[in-house]
């Protein structure tokens, strides 16, 4: 009954490598963990840069400006959502065949706890998070909703004093954490990184980046959604000052 | 002790099959799982009804033929066991206990808890091996193996090719057993001349047995009999890696 | 029926490489032209089937099992056999040469035991070149251990894994061939006839054991690597698919079966702990390297054994054997344990003997004791919930290999032309007795050295006719094969086929067993065909011919054993000597060690089927030794 259902990835060029690697199971995780190691690059730079929304309007103002006028920043983006667009693609190529590689469920299956939360939410979380994308980019980059303030932190924090909204950027940080949790040491086994030294030093690494990407984003809306609720207009006056170093901002 | 089956029943590859519920009286501790199986097969038959098929052979952990998913886990609870090396005193009177086949679409059932695993012979006849036809070797002693090479690929090749990793595996993938056998060679100086060609051909043909993809939730090192490390999998993805890029 | 056995004249050293001078070649591009069906694929059969197929033949390959890799050689566990001389310690091909035909009781042909030893060097280098992980010193040469019978250490070993490990590579050999077109793999088939035409095996008859379709195949020659026969006893340490079927049929079918009295029963073995045990599991003999042997001094002394002080115990082996202690032969070993349970001074509560690593576990640190024979320490724990780091094994002796099996001449082939038979389903090279770790050695000697040269001889020489599956031989062969089948399922007693079987394996256990008198014997000789009646009346034998059927293919197996089990029992009556593993009470030693009778009995017993409730008749190849000094074997 298998030899007729033959995988339709069978490579559609054989004599093309690339391709075959791109269709093998092997390839398509090697690229998936890539990009999302890449992805976490990402991460670290951007929770930087919200960081800076602690320093209060101006300084996190003068950084988007920064940011915006810099004529790289489309081919970063769009190098960003290209990406996105591999790892989501491959991961969810790759989970159809898993799906596919046992049609009939076991009524009863338990494991030998070798599992984790993460590593077994992998597709849940990574589903949140698509959708927790595509919501903050919509809100935040392209204003769905509204603008909620005069200036981008006005908007940013603004957003975070609907709890609904907030509520839903802390459960989302938390999917990305659990991602992570599982993702960042797993990437390293799919790129053949595995040693009897290093490799517990990787999953802890991972861990350890896991919780401080969840846990530094989240601390964000936590606090502009409870603790700071001044009103946005408040701290506009500042985005006037003239723009200087970052860190000089206080 | 009495004990409770729930047994996966399934007449051939074609049909439906479910669990059909059995009383098993009277087992005692020392026996041995596959040997409370036998006793409610000599009961079956006196009743004149069809015994429940399952594999097994060496009874002794090493010729990789038993399985049976027990209770949801693979070669059932121990760690670095098989099914007929797991002893009747882990249950205690009046458990349930679900049996079940291997499943994987790769491992299509035969009967009852019976399944095909000729998907692995199929994948060793892709590139496990080594070249060499008989009569062709120098002497055993030219080629050194440093001790701790030598360890390393034993490890990797106390595979029982039992399928447990891919039972285990939350995707049904054999990323362990293939890991294991292109380790085995790839750490050995006699490998290194197919070192590329079998890396590429044996993923090839493991993938063409509709496997899945290796998810790194290691339920298989887990479940492994043998205590195969994921390490050998770590390895299969660099060689296949590796393979890709340098050969031509 | 005439036994020759096409031994080689002249000097024993150059026997072998003349024999190959003198057998004819098949022209390279004639060998496709050939097609060989071998069945079996533990390690004579992977081995051959791989071999020839490099050689250019057309092979056909069947196995019981879902894959070849699972044939029983995969558990042989302690090492294998080569005259390397590595260690320096004074091997060389005659002194393995020597030691086997000593070990064997001087039962076994001398030209066949030379030309084992001779070809063991080639086996290790074949292997390794194949990948496989023998174990290794630091520097990177192969390491060697010691074993029963010998006094040199040239053991390989792969853990205590050796077995699996050499098969394996004869496996990844086999799977290369059949990647390549030239081997095609039957698995999951069941060999149940030979086919002869005009006298010459031309075919078998298999049964599919997923579809339950009678298969009919033809070829040119057939190899019959079907293992040992250990399993009519019912519990040994062979798989539980392991059966006589193949050989008794070809017996039947005018192949000679020789030396079936010829048992081994190993030492060191996990006891019996209840009566629904289905199989025993052997401790590797290795583990005699370093693990003592002991029973308490007092008979009936039920304390516990780190209670027992030093002086309280009978290291018996060290005592009764000082030059070769703990590493005797198995039979003696085996013996040697049946005489301290029989004294009653076996462990209280169990029929065993312990075997204690205290020793080794002081001298060598537990972590190197647990590289050496880890798995083996794992599988006892597995078993007996038992850890034997910290408390000495219980072993006993049970049954484990069988040296008789059919006949072959040199070129192993059997007294049906073109039928020839490789590994322990062969009688020629062991003798009464085996050694330890020469059973791998046999059964890859046999596949890849041995049989591709002589089964060339054979084709070269002889006129094969042009023959298809249609022929009335196979149409008689096929129908034959169903009616056995159709018998089983007629019968719908109340009995399962492994009831019948426990009851053969008491008889053979307790009368034809580890030791043997004439009335036993006798008894037995009355007992098994009233089982095998009982069988024909009451096995239950549920479900059809038409699908899988484990029940089924239990029964057939069963009632071979039934038949075979006579035949194994009326042999040991005939032999009025002991031997090797063959003792039989009334001729022993006053201290209880076996009595050759070289007068009488220094030859080979081959039975010739006659048909059914016909006698078979016995016939005798003389053993002569011109190179091995006859002589009482002596280990003290």
């Amino acid at each position: 009954m298998q030899a007729a259902e033959a995988p339709a990835q069978a490579a559609p060029c054989r004599s093309c490598r690339a391709v075959e690697f791109l269709e093998s199971s092997i390839g398509k995780k090697i690229m998936v963990a890539l990009a999302g190691l890449f992805l976490c690059v990402f991460l670290l730079t951007h929770l930087a840069g919200n960081l800076i929304l602690f320093l209060g309007g101006p300084a996190f103002d003068r950084y988007a400006q920064m940011l915006e006028s810099n004529p790289l920043l489309p081919l970063a983006e769009s190098g960003l959502v290209i990406l996105f667009l591999i790892h989501i693609a491959l991961a969810v190529r790759a989970r159809l065949a898993n799906m596919a590689a046992r049609p009939v469920a076991y009524q009863v299956y338990k494991g030998k706890d070798a599992r984790t939360p993460g590593s077994s939410t992998m597709a849940l979380t990574g589903t949140l998070v698509l959708v927790f994308i595509i919501i903050h980019v919509a809100t935040i980059k392209f204003q769905v909703g509204g603008a909620k303030g005069p200036d981008l932190f006005g908007h940013v924090t603004g957003w975070f004093h609907n709890p609904l909204y907030a509520g839903f950027y802390v459960v989302a940080l938390i999917g990305v954490g659990l991602h992570l949790s599982h993702g960042v040491q797993s990437a390293f086994q799919t790129l053949g990184i595995n040693h009897p030294r290093y490799t517990p030093m990787l999953k802890k690494l991972g861990a350890a980046f896991a919780i401080l990407i969840a846990l530094g984003f989240i601390s964000i809306p936590i606090y502009f959604g409870f603790f700071n609720r001044a009103p946005a207009t408040m701290q506009t006056n500042g985005s006037a000052m003239p723009i200087g170093p970052i860190g000089g901002a206080q | 002790m009495n004990l409770t089956l729930k047994i996966w029943r399934q007449k051939d590859a074609q049909d439906q099959g479910g669990l059909v519920e059995y009383q098993v009286e009277n087992v005692s501790t020392e026996m041995s799982f596959l040997e409370m199986l036998d006793v409610l097969n000599e009961q079956l038959v006196a009743k004149g009804q069809d015994a429940v098929a399952f594999d097994h052979d060496c009874r002794e952990g090493i010729c990789g033929m038993c399985s049976l998913m027990i209770d949801g886990q693979a070669h059932g609870p121990d760690k670095a066991a098989t099914t007929c090396q797991l002893h009747m005193r882990r249950y205690k009177d009046g458990d349930t206990i679900v049996i079940e086949p291997f499943r994987a679409k790769a491992f299509p059932v035969v009967k009852d808890l019976v399944v095909d695993r000729s998907a692995f012979d199929r994948i060793q006849q892709a590139g496990g091996f080594v070249s060499v036809n008989t009569g062709n070797a120098r002497d055993a002693n030219g080629i050194l193996i440093a001790h701790e090479t030598a360890e390393k690929a034993m490890d990797a090749a106390a595979c029982i090719g039992c399928g447990a990793c891919v039972a285990a595996c939350p995707n049904a993938s054999a990323m362990l057993f293939v890991g294991a056998k292109v380790s085995q060679y790839a750490l050995l100086p006699q490998g290194q001349p197919e070192r590329e060609k079998r890396a590429l051909s044996m993923r090839a043909a493991m993938d063409e047995e509709g496997f899945g993809h290796c998810t790194n939730e290691y339920e298989c090192e887990a479940a492994c009999p043998k205590g195969i490390k994921v390490s050998n999998i770590a390895r299969l993805n660099r060689e296949y890696l590796r393979a890709t890029i340098v050969s031509d | 029926m005439k036994l020759e056995s096409k031994v080689p004249t002249g000097p024993i050293e150059k026997s072998w490489d003349k024999h190959r001078f003198d057998l004819k070649l098949v022209n390279p591009a004639n060998k496709r032209k050939f097609k060989v069906l071998v069945v079996g694929t533990g390690l004579a059969g992977s081995s051959a089937a791989a071999s020839l197929a490099e050689l250019g033949y057309n092979v056909e390959s069947f196995c019981t099992q879902d894959s070849p890799r699972r044939a029983h050689s995969i558990a042989a566990q302690g090492g294998i056999n080569a005259a390397k001389n590595y260690p320096n310690d004074g091997d060389s091909v005659w002194r393995l040469f020597y030691d086997t035909v000593k070990g064997g009781d001087f039962r076994a042909r001398e030209a066949n035991v030379y030309r084992l030893a001779q070809v063991s060097n080639g086996i290790i280098d074949q292997c390794v070149a194949q990948g496989v992980p023998f174990a290794r010193e630091y520097g990177g040469t192969l390491s060697n251990r010691s074993f029963g019978g010998a006094q040199v250490s040239r053991t390989f070993y792969a853990r205590g894994q050796t077995g699996q490990q050499l098969l394996l590579g004869a496996y990844s050999a086999l799977m290369r061939q059949v990647g390549a077109g030239t081997v095609k793999l039957h698995s999951r088939r069941e060999m149940l006839d030979v086919v002869v035409i005009d006298g010459v095996a031309r075919g078998i008859i298999v049964r599919d054991l997923v579809t339950g379709k009678v298969e009919r195949h033809w070829g040119d020659a057939v190899l019959l690597c079907t293992g040992g026969y250990g399993n009519t006893y019912y519990l040994s340490t062979n798989a539980n698919g392991c059966n006589v079927t193949a050989t008794w049929r070809a017996y039947k079918r005018g192949a000679a079966f020789a030396n079936p009295c010829y048992t081994q029963i190993h030492p060191t073995c996990v006891p019996v702990t209840g009566e629904y045990q289905s199989k025993l599991t052997l401790m590797s003999e290795s583990l005699r390297n370093d693990g003592r042997v002991w029973v308490p001094k007092k008979k009936g002394d039920d304390r516990k054994p780190d209670l027992i002080p030093e002086n309280e115990r009978d290291y018996y082996l060290e005592r009764k054997y000082p030059a070769f202690g703990n590493l005797v032969p198995r039979d003696i070993a085996s013996r040697a344990a049946k005489q301290m349970i029989d004294e009653g001074r076996g462990v209280s509560g169990s029929l065993s003997v312990y075997l204690d690593f205290q020793d080794a576990i002081k001298r060598l640190g537990e972590d190197k004791v647990r590289e050496k024979y880890g798995n083996l320490f794992d599988m006892y724990h597995h078993i007996t919930d038992e850890n034997p780091y910290r408390v000495p094994m219980r072993i006993y002796p049970a049954v484990h290999y069988t040296m008789g099996g059919l006949w072959v001449d040199y070129n192993l082939m059997t007294t049906i032309p073109g039928l020839f038979c490789l590994g322990e389903a062969n009688f020629s090279d062991h003798g009464a007795n085996r050694l330890g770790a020469s059973a791998l050695m046999q059964g890859l000697a046999d596949g890849y050295f041995v049989l591709p040269y002589t089964l060339g001889g054979y084709f070269a020489g002889t006129k094969l006719p042009k023959v298809t599956s249609d022929h009335d031989a196979f149409k008689e062969a096929e129908s034959s094969v169903n009616a056995h089948t159709n018998k089983l399922l007629a019968v719908k007693g109340k009995n399962s086929p492994s009831v019948l079987h426990r009851k053969l394996g008491h008889v053979m256990w307790e009368k034809v067993g580890m030791g043997r008198n004439a009335k036993g014997l006798n008894e037995a000789l009355q007992e098994i065909p009233a089982i095998r009646e009982e069988f024909w009346k009451t096995v239950a034998v549920t479900g059809t011919g038409e699908d899988f059927n484990q029940t089924l293919e239990r029964a057939g197996r069963v009632a071979d054993f039934l038949e075979f089990g006579e035949l194994l029992a009326k042999d040991a009556l005939t032999r009025e000597e002991s031997c090797g593993g063959h003792f039989r009470e009334e001729h022993q030693t006053p201290d209880g060690e076996a009595k050759r009778d070289d007068e009488k009995f220094c030859h080979v017993a081959a039975w010739e089927y006659k048909g059914e409730g016909k006698d078979p008749v016995r016939h005798e190849e003389p053993l002569t030794f011109d190179n091995v000094h006859i002589a009482t074997r002596n280990y003290a």
